[in-house]
């Protein structure tokens, strides 16, 4: 007991940066965990606008569920016109790369396609696919900044950079600044740091709603790109709690029905 | 005229130099504009349509550094090339950077689309090596495009950032390519490297042809006159009408142009003209009568002089002024500017060197001016006395035969429409060009734009069809569009036999959804270059080689028909048309200042002579010397590009002088003895010596130019000291000549 309380008292010593970390990553752990992720349906309006501000509006269902150590994610266009029943199937496995399905109804045809980029855009908005996921907390290193105020609420400011480059490349920044409220460990901005470590991405996220599971789930997402000046808005239409759908609904062979 | 000289003799002095010094200061702040597209007029078809198309789809204005190598696919150099590919993409500096390691590769394999870079791993083994060449080999939008034949060139393409000068980006390029060092070749290739040359050239051309050309000038005038004040008199009013000439360009908020470079040149050439005559006559004053005193040699000197000084001024200024109908705007700005400066220098002639000289002693007696110096200009005269007077219609023949043969090579003209041309033979850009032009698509590009509902199957077929028909064109390397993308998306989800391998898809719906499937699979910036975000605007570009105007526009022709053919297809625009139009502007811009120069000269002339013959008979050498010109230009090669395009302006504003001296003196001596072989003779060796110092010194001035680093303004040297020898021949021999047989009545006047 003695010798435990040294050791403690050591590591405190020698480095006080690493029990900081520990609570960094604590707090990306509890903020990610806050989050309903696993099985859910929603509607939600997906609005792209350019640097002139043009639009393109999609209305999308998505349905997740976990099945094992799987998640699973399906997506349904229902608007545009030209683009309806266009559907998309991914797999989220938690040690490899996803796999991704796509639907298209005008040629009845499923593809599958290969991306190992979670930053890869969704849907074409600014949103990536990661953004739309459970973060992988082991790809990046963590560190507490302190606290800030939000909307008049207290967050910490906890920064997560990607451990090498390869993660860097595939995630499209190399670091990341969540604004996350100290009471409720919800997440209410996140600013993003390109590969030259510029700002480039500000992701603002409000509207979230407790679940009767406890776990939070948010209405509304922005985030605007200052590089090219587009900005996405997703705002959710309804949702629910937990999927109804049986596993045979997330396989590739059922996308067309 | 002279006792107000006498008068203000201080005034006269003080005055110019105050002056000078005033407008040299605004100099200071002078940059030389390199943009080759801003020397023409806003309202050009080329340029609104290039605006247009800019709007949409952004600047599109790339620097391209071209690697040659054993193997592109060598491990060590692939390796290079992803640093460097890195290292350019983390520039905040640059838009987009085309590579190997950029480019998307969209294929399908094994029932899965894919897209991803060309090069995502650099291949280890032979087998990888083989694999990844094939591929390369199987991608039509990469392979004679981004990766030669031979696999021995390959190349990055660097969209710099609209605000970002051309200057920065290169040094920020070569910053990373010495960082990254191999035994492979580099060349760079792309406007923003010809303006960032231009601008280098011209700055050291500026540094080093203006003082060496003043030091060449006081070194003839010197030999030409032995006589301190015959050298410091002339260069100060060089001097200063340069000093003017120029300053009033940022006064005029004119920038400094790569033809600017010419206008401190031809001012030193020209501009000590006046000086020079008040110099020699001076002298021969002196030498005749020694008895007379400095102020009344001056005063003589002046009386005789000042109207051809301000006649020769005027022709000058009305032959240079000819550049004012030239369309583009660095040949009006310097019709205007160096009107002016000689309009300076006339002044100064009439004023300030009088001014001086009479509060000068006389000098000692340089030449007798009776024919019979010792001197090579001397010794000419004589014989060019001779060669008239014995037989003036062999003269003539001559003359004719030699326009005759040079003339013919008029039709063996072209106009320049390679701007790499500007550079010497071994510049690097003009090794590149070479390069892209052998082993890619060509340096020229144009786009097609479509305007409709652009996912519908039709705007997709008929872009589609352009494609298949442009690429029959020998000319043209690649054409690619949304339905280039579309199709190779088609080849990815589909099997090699299937009804929809390789095809556009005949339903809206389906295309939208292959633009949807792409977008979750690639980076929905990828089609930011050929369709709008409202899919209302698309554009077909179209790579080519073009090696001459004919090329030039077959293509465009070829281009214009398929759009007249669509309601979708509504107008081509791109650098290339404007690099297009400023060739044509310069046929045109030729020609224009030519007849404009041509009938104000006859029209003075006719004028000051009092004789519509007289004006014919002085645009005579003038015509000749062009043509011949313009000859030799086609048989030796030298195309027509925005420096030569001058020259006809130029050679017409100096060459006119010789002819009015000549006439001006000849009648002269025809109201002293009515006999024109004697008044030819008397002519050639005292104002003909004046005449031939005259056009040494402007030929001299002029040949600066030939050490240029710019090659048009090498060649712009080279062919006006041809045609203003040709004018010096034609003053000295073809019109006394024509005199003697047709005896006009207007020198008898």
């Amino acid at each position: 007991m003695k010798t435990y309380f040294i050791l403690i008292s050591v590591s405190f010593l020698i480095s006080p940066t690493s029990l900081f970390s520990q609570n960094a990553k604590e707090i990306a752990a509890k903020a990610s965990n806050v989050i309903e992720f696993e099985s859910m349906e929603m509607k939600s309006s997906l609005t792209i606008f350019d640097h002139r501000g043009n639009t393109r509006e999609r209305k999308i269902v998505v349905a997740t569920r976990q099945f094992g150590k799987v998640t699973k994610t399906l997506i349904k266009f229902i608007s545009p016109a030209d683009v309806r029943g266009t559907s998309m199937l991914v797999y989220d496995y938690e040690d490899k790369p996803d796999d991704m399905w796509i639907y298209l109804p005008s040629l009845r045809r499923t593809r599958r396609i290969v991306s190992s980029e979670k930053g890869k855009s969704f849907m074409g908005s600014e949103f990536t696919n990661a953004d739309m996921g459970k973060p992988n907390l082991n790809d990046f290193n963590y560190k507490l900044h302190g606290t800030t105020e939000i909307n008049q609420k207290s967050c910490w400011k906890v920064e997560a950079i990607c451990k090498d480059e390869t993660i860097a490349d595939e995630n499209g920044f190399l670091s990341k600044i969540a604004y996350v409220e100290k009471n409720t460990y919800l997440t209410h901005k996140a600013e993003y740091y390109d590969l030259n470590n510029e700002l480039y991405k500000v992701m603002t996220i409000s509207n979230y709603q407790k679940q009767p599971n406890g776990k939070y789930f948010a209405y509304k997402m922005e985030i605007q790109n200052l590089q090219n000046e587009r900005r996405s808005v997703m705002l959710v239409d309804g949702f629910q709690l937990g999927s109804t759908l049986t596993e045979d609904s997330f396989s590739p062979t059922n996308l067309d029905k | 005229m002279n006792t107000l000289i006498t008068k203000y003799r201080i005034w006269f002095i003080i005055i110019p130099v105050i002056i000078t010094i005033l407008m040299i200061v605004p100099l200071w702040k002078a940059k030389i504009n390199s943009d080759l597209m801003k020397y023409l007029p806003e309202h050009i078809e080329s340029k609104i349509n290039l605006e247009r198309l800019e709007k949409t789809f952004g600047k599109y204005d790339p620097l391209v550094i071209i690697f040659e190598t054993a193997d592109v696919l060598d491990k060590s150099f692939l390796k290079r090339m992803q640093n460097i590919n890195t290292a350019m993409i983390r520039q905040k500096e640059f838009k987009d950077v085309i590579s190997l390691f950029e480019l998307k590769y969209i294929r399908g394999e094994d029932g899965m689309m894919l897209v991803d870079p060309v090069i995502t791993k650099i291949p280890e083994t032979e087998a990888a090596i083989k694999n990844l060449r094939e591929e390369i080999i199987n991608n039509s939008l990469v392979y004679k495009l981004l990766v030669s034949e031979d696999f021995r060139y390959t190349m990055i393409l660097v969209n710099p950032e609209e605000d970002i000068s051309d200057a920065k980006a290169l040094e920020i390029i070569n910053q990373i390519l010495s960082a990254n060092k191999g035994d492979e070749n580099i060349y760079l290739s792309g406007l923003p490297f010809l303006r960032d040359e231009i601008q280098k050239k011209a700055i050291r051309d500026l540094s080093i042809l203006f003082p060496l050309g003043l030091l060449i000038m006081i070194s003839f005038l010197y030999l030409s006159f032995r006589e301190m004040r015959g050298v410091w008199l002339p260069f100060t009013v060089v001097i200063i009408s340069v000093a003017l000439a120029m300053g009033m360009m940022p006064l005029l908020h004119y920038e400094l142009n790569i033809i600017a470079v010419l206008i401190p040149i031809m001012m030193i050439a020209v501009a000590n003209n006046y000086g020079v005559h008040i110099i020699a006559r001076y002298q021969e004053l002196n030498a005749l009568n020694p008895r007379w005193s400095m102020k009344k040699i001056v005063g003589e000197t002046m009386s005789v002089l000042y109207i051809p000084l301000i006649l020769t001024a005027l022709t000058t200024i009305f032959g240079i002024l000819g550049l004012l109908v030239h369309i583009m705007l660095p040949a009006k700005q310097m019709g205007i500017v160096s009107a002016a400066g000689i309009a300076f220098a006339l002044i100064l002639s009439l004023f300030f060197i009088p001014a001086v000289m009479t509060g000068q002693k006389k000098g000692k007696v340089k030449n007798n001016f009776k024919g019979d110096g010792k001197s090579v200009v001397d010794k000419f005269m004589v014989w060019a006395g001779n060669v008239v007077t014995k037989n003036p219609l062999r003269v003539i023949i001559i003359f004719l035969s030699v326009l005759i043969i040079a003339g013919t090579g008029i039709f063996y003209l072209k106009v320049s429409i390679n701007l790499e041309k500007m550079m010497p033979v071994s510049h690097p850009l003009r090794i590149s060009t070479q390069i892209v032009n052998t082993y890619f698509g060509g340096t020229k590009n144009i786009s097609i734009l479509f305007e409709g509902d652009i996912l519908s199957p039709d705007v997709m077929h008929t872009m589609d069809e352009f494609e298949a028909r442009l690429e029959t064109l020998p000319e043209v390397g690649s054409v690619n569009s949304l339905a280039t993308v579309i199709k190779t998306i088609s080849r990815a989800l589909y099997d090699p036999g299937d009804d929809f391998y390789n095809v556009i898809p005949d339903s809206r719906e389906a295309i939208a959804q292959y633009i949807e499937f792409y977008n979750m699979s690639g980076d929905p910036d990828d089609f930011e270059k050929m369709v709008d975000f409202n899919y209302t605007s698309a554009i077909l570009n179209v790579q080519f080689k073009a090696k001459d105007m004919t090329d030039f526009r077959k293509v465009t022709a070829f281009i214009n028909e398929l759009i007249n053919e669509s309601e979708y297809s509504t107008l081509q625009a791109g650098q290339s048309l404007m690099e297009k139009e400023m060739s044509e502007s310069i046929i045109r811009g030729q020609i224009y200042s030519l007849l404009f120069a041509m009938s104000a000269i006859a029209l003075l002339l006719g004028l000051i002579f009092k004789s519509f013959t007289a004006g014919i008979m002085g645009i005579i050498p003038l015509l000749f010397a062009l043509i011949c010109n313009f000859g030799l230009m086609g048989w030796s090669g030298f195309d027509l590009d925005i420096a030569t395009s001058l020259l006809s302006s130029v050679a017409i504003g100096i060459g006119v002088d010789y002819i009015i001296h000549f006439f001006w003196r000849i009648k002269f001596e025809l109201k002293r003895e009515k006999n024109y072989k004697s008044a030819i003779v008397t002519t050639l060796n005292t104002t003909g010596r004046g005449i031939a110092i005259n056009a040494f010194s402007v030929i001299i001035g002029f040949s600066v130019l030939l050490l240029s680093g710019l090659t048009i303004l090498k060649t712009f040297g080279l062919l006006i000291i041809f045609s203003l020898l040709l004018c010096l021949l034609c003053a000295l021999l073809l019109v006394p000549a024509i005199c003697l047989i047709f005896k006009p009545g207007f020198l008898l006047k």
